[in-house]
């Protein structure tokens, strides 16, 4: 390359950007590199914000849990590495005072726990709790507010727990890792970890977890987790972050995450479009110099050279301003939301900065490598026929270039080529229906449109005429509608989903152990006190003897995983059964069929009890449709028929149970019953006074977990709102961005429609509705491309259920005509008010 | 000094692809042009004079027949040898200016030479523009020029490269009387001054006067050559 080559790139640079020449590609590289360093700089500051926030959850950045103890070594590894370590064990054990004993949830907590998150306590039983930086010390108990109802102590008495007499000396409001199911989880017992061995627990057979937690920066828990990993054994240790927890949180930050890659990733395609459209019009602007240049004797490559370069400074002043740019507004976006998430977002990621720099300059590079070598490709010869355009004209090699390289891209940055495929192939359909309908359209709008010239026909005939251009036009503008739509309702979809899970009202209480006698009193004093209370369950113990006559034992041992599931343990020889003939709400049969639906009433008395068993516990015991079990209820014998199995939402906080059976097979047991209430935190007080009548009835508080989901689920919906309002911003621009080019493209014609005197009213209308066609158009097949896409993401990427989207094939066409009508009205003003000299001027 | 040939033409024609098939737009025609010679192409609109400048010019390939620019043949080159034989040896200028828009003027005098790789463009720029007298206006851009200036600009970018042939296409077709001629007599000048060949196709006879010689398009033929009053030859049919 010769100096004069470097010098005459540079200068046709300087120049064409003091000219406001390169404002249009500079803009849409400076658009891209900021909206997606943007966004992915917020939404990764975000996430690890939430994930930090919920892994108190877990108690901790990741955790091991293990039926043994581990080997020491393991730990000491961890701190040499720079992680810090806690530690507790879990027991199921016995607690005896006053005569009375209560099976416990026994918690052995070690010096550091929790390493996240906090230990609530209290003075009173069923009252607020507050944060309490400290664990019990040795010979100290603390116990849940039920157990002192079960139990009928007060604090400062003395309970047993194994062999060891501890004091009673708080209130336990809240652990972090309390788990999410409340129902059959036992009352916790939060004990110190050197108390443990004197209690005697942990003897043979008994039901011992393990628990070392760790935190630490996460490519150290990474590495840390490479060295681990081959040591463990997967029948006895398991590694958890809450990623992996199956919970509402991990659900919940987990989807936020993939919505948060998902508009990021939008936001590239975006990038991707904009700046291709920008390319186009350089490249079409740049014919003539092109041209001129060439007659002049310039060689091929001396021409490549100096656009090559021009694309370089290009590239690198978008990048810098793009850098720049970006990080301010996902400052300011940071501050403002600063107060609301309380979690600090102020820590530096590089990766997003890399993302986009990368983003920026492979867009840059790919997308303009069409046009410039269009570009490269015209004909001296323009000079002499100033109507010759360029000789290149495959569009199909150019669709296949920018369609591969922004499948590439997504790729590259989603590392999931699951949702990259499906936004990808729901982008190719919308393309390829959309040429179809745009030259179908231009076939009826010809019929239409011949006749007299109204501002009508007008923009039927420039649409027409210009039916390939137009035609990437709508589909830039369809894709955008459509990435757009996509990010609005995935967003309502998701928001909506978490809010119905946790409705305002769900009850925070549950009651068990209400004896039938009671049920009528306690509702009507309920009742008086404006209390709702929700539906009794009837509940009889029963112990589980056998599957298909072989001993439970063998059974359960076979896999003893539900330990992992602490939160809805419950079962171990024991369980909950439950009666009742029509299915729970928030549940439903995957297997068989529903109690009874298969009843002939002839064999109904030799027809063996039928049961529901839950999926999960199906899976666990290995049980399947047919199986008989066999439960010991009181002092009979029952035997039942599994007929179905039943998905449970653990997480809707409703009674939930393993086992429904036939009504007919309990009918001879005198059940007690289960039910729960919703009390607002700010009545808290009257607890008390509610269960005052009602000595024998446990109250499980459930308050604050609920609070403490509703509180993380809040804030996940309040970044997920900020991100769409981000990508709203970013597709916006691209819109007004497309608008202007495409405006310029018309500068021509209008100037020659107002020199032969056309009225400034008649050419503003007929531009307008052009650009309403086009943007009803485009909102249409929008709507549609959207529909598909999303299905496929809630069903493929999002785990949610997906439904129809009716409003949005209405919405996005009017919304579309509108936006892109407005839009070009604007434009065309602007065009307008210049004088026709000048335009004329300007087109030479 | 005697004059060699500087063009040769030997049965060119251009024939295009079309929608309806193969369209002849030139028939196959023969001349010469001399060194320093000016030669007016006139003719009817449509009438091929475009299309025959820019196959002289090596803008276009011929479809048939031979060219020779200063005893180069230019059939057999390719548009990259082209370009060079255009860049060393051909001037241009346009009815329609043809400036870099984002260049200024002294900037679009530059250009050629700083295509050929010279180095002394800008002294050189500087010159010429004070000899097409706008000296003044080096720092303008072409749009904050008026026609006539352009095409002064045009002229002067022409000239830098000392060309030994300049091809105008209706240099003044775009200007009103005064600046046409202001135009015609500085092409003259310089063509003078500096012995060039000048092929120009024109509309304006008065400006075709001023040449040597004509050369008459019709439908894609030449009918005929004939030389004007400068050098009192006969007129001669072309066959
Ligand atoms: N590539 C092409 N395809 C089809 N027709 C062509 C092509 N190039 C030129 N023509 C036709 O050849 C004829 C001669 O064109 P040309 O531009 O040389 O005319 P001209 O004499 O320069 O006219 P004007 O005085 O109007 O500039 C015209 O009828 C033109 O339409
Ligand atoms: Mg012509």
């Amino acid at each position: 390359m010769t100096n004069h080559t470097l010098s005459l790139a540079w200068r046709l640079f300087r120049h064409e950007t003091k000219r406001g020449e390169l404002t249009i590609i500079l803009l849409a590289i400076i658009l891209s590199v900021a909206s997606v360093l943007s966004l992915s700089l917020f939404s990764e500051r975000l996430k690890s914000a939430l994930t930090e926030k919920s892994a108190e959850f877990i108690a901790a950045d990741r955790v091991l849990d293990s039926n043994k103890p581990v080997d020491l070594a393991w730990i000491e590894k961890a701190q040499q590495m720079g992680l810090n370590t806690a530690h507790q064990t879990y027991a199921r054990s016995m607690v005896f005072a006053n005569e009375q004993m209560d099976l416990v949830d026994l918690r052995a907590a070690d010096k550091g726990y929790p390493l996240k998150g906090v230990v609530k306590v209290a003075e009173q039983p069923f009252s607020p709790g507050t944060a309490i930086n400290q664990l019990p010390n040795s010979g100290e108990a603390w116990l849940e507010s039920q157990l002192f109802q079960t139990l009928a102590i007060n604090l400062g008495d003395n309970i047993e727990v194994g062999d060891k007499v501890f004091k009673v000396t708080k209130v336990l409001t809240e652990v972090p890792d309390a788990g999410f199911s409340v129902f059959g989880g036992d009352p916790k017992v939060l004990i110190s970890k050197q108390d443990l061995s004197a209690t005697n627990v942990e003897g043979p057979g008994s039901r011992i977890n393990y628990s070392y937690f760790f935190t630490g920066e996460s490519d150290v828990l990474d590495e840390y987790y490479e060295w681990l990993e081959p040591q463990l054994d997967r029948e006895l240790h398991d590694w958890d972050s809450i990623e992996d927890d199956e919970s509402g949180i991990g659900r919940a930050v987990g989807r936020a995450g993939k919505y948060f890659l998902l508009a990021s990733l939008l936001a590239i395609v975006l990038a991707a479009v904009s700046i291709a459209v920008a390319a186009q019009r350089y490249s079409m602007r740049h014919y003539d110099p092109v041209a001129i240049m060439k007659t002049l004797g310039a060689p091929k490559k001396m021409v490549q050279q100096i656009y090559l370069l021009q694309i370089l400074f290009i590239t690198i002043l978008g990048l810098l301003i793009g850098v720049v740019l970006g990080f301010l507004i996902q400052q300011l976006v940071v501050a403002a939301i600063a107060d609301k998430v309380d979690v600090s977002l102020d820590v530096w990621h590089w990766k997003p900065l890399i993302i986009a720099i990368f983003t920026g300059s492979v867009c840059a590079v790919l997308f303009s490598l069409y046009p410039l070598m269009k570009l490269f490709s015209v004909s001296p010869l323009r000079v002499l026929r100033r109507d010759l355009g360029a000789n290149l004209s495959s569009r199909l090699i150019q669709f296949l270039a920018s369609g591969g390289a922004i499948f590439l891209l997504m790729w590259a940055y989603s590392q999931n080529i699951e949702v990259s495929a499906i936004l990808f192939v729901s982008g190719i359909i919308l393309v390829i229906s959309l040429l179809a309908m745009t030259f179908g359209l231009i076939w009826v709008g010809r019929k239409l449109g011949q006749g007299k010239m109204g501002a009508w026909q007008l923009a039927w005939a420039r649409i027409h005429r210009r039916a390939m251009d137009n035609s990437v036009q709508l589909i830039s503008f369809a894709v955008t509608i459509m990435l757009l739509l996509i990010v609005l309702v995935m967003r309502n979809d998701m928001v909506q989903q978490w809010q119905n899970q946790l409705p305002q009202g769900t009850p925070n209480y549950f009651l068990v152990n209400i004896s039938q006698a009671q049920q009528p009193n306690l509702q009507q004093h309920f009742a008086d006190n404006q209390v709702v209370i929700e539906k009794f369950y009837p509940v009889v113990r029963g112990r589980f003897v056998a599957v298909n006559d072989e001993k439970v034992r063998t059974a359960v041992s076979k896999e003893d995983p539900d330990e992992q599931n602490r939160g809805r343990d419950g079962l171990g020889r024991e369980a909950n059964l439950t009666w009742s003939n029509t299915l729970q709400k928030g549940t439903e049969v995957v297997k068989g069929k529903w109690l009874g639906d298969n009843d002939d009433s002839d064999t109904a008395e030799q027809r063996p009890f039928e049961v529901s068993i839950e999926e999960g516990i199906a899976e666990r015991m290995d049980l399947s449709l047919g199986d008989k079990l066999t439960f010991n209820i009181g002092s009979e014998i029952v035997d039942l028929k599994v007929t179905s199995i039943r998905n449970v939402n653990w997480q809707s906080m409703q009674p939930n149970f393993f086992f429904v059976i036939e009504p007919r097979a309990l009918k001879s047991f005198i059940p007690t019953y289960i039910s729960s209430f919703n009390l607002p935190t700010e009545r808290k007080a009257d607890i008390t006074e509610l269960m005052r009548p009602f000595a024998n009835v446990t109250l499980i508080d459930v308050d604050a977990r609920i609070n403490q989901l509703r509180n993380i689920v809040d804030q996940v919906s309040l970044a997920v709102e900020f991100i769409l309002v981000l990508v709203l911003a970013a597709g916006a621009l691209v819109l007004i961005a497309q608008v202007q080019a495409s405006m310029d493209e018309r500068q021509q014609e209008l100037a020659i429609l107002r020199t032969l005197g056309a009225k400034g009213t008649l050419i503003r209308a007929s531009v307008v509705f052009e650009f309403i066609i086009i943007g009803v158009v485009a909102g249409a097949m929008a709507a549609a491309a959207t529909e598909f896409s999303l299905y496929m993401l809630q069903t493929q990427i999002f785990d949610m259920p997906a439904n129809w989207h009716i409003e949005y094939w209405f919405i996005a066409p009017i919304v579309g005509a509108l936006v892109v009508g407005i839009l070009g009205a604007l434009g065309c003003w602007r065009l307008l008010s210049l004088n026709t000299s000048h335009l004329l001027r300007q087109m030479v | 000094m005697t004059p060699t040939t500087m063009i040769k033409t030997n049965g060119i024609s251009k024939t295009v692809t079309t929608t309806q098939g193969q369209l002849q737009i030139l028939k196959p025609i023969s001349f010469d042009v001399k060194a320093g010679e000016s030669v007016a192409i006139v003719g009817a609109s449509g009438s091929g004079k475009s299309t025959l400048l820019s196959l002289l010019a090596g803008l276009d390939e011929v479809s048939e027949g031979e060219i020779y620019i200063d005893g180069q043949a230019m059939q057999n080159m390719d548009e990259e040898q082209r370009a060079q034989l255009r860049g060393a040896k051909v001037g241009f200028i346009f009815q329609s200016f043809m400036l870099v828009q984002s260049l200024t003027a002294l900037e679009n005098i530059m250009l050629p030479a700083e295509i050929a790789g010279h180095g002394d463009a800008k002294k050189r720029a500087m010159d010429i523009l004070e000899l097409v007298g706008l000296e003044h206006r080096a720092s303008h851009y072409p749009n904050q020029l008026s026609g006539g200036e352009q095409q002064r600009v045009a002229i002067a970018r022409a000239f830098i490269s000392e060309p030994k042939i300049l091809f105008a296409d209706e240099p003044t077709g775009n200007l009103d009387a005064a600046n046409s001629d202001k135009i015609e007599k500085l092409l003259f000048e310089l063509n003078q001054n500096s012995h060039t060949t000048l092929v120009l196709v024109t509309h304006d006879s008065k400006l075709a006067d001023k040449c040597q010689r004509q050369l008459h398009m019709q439908a894609g033929e030449l009918t005929e050559v004939f030389a004007t009053s400068v050098s009192e030859q006969a007129a001669q049919k072309v066959g």
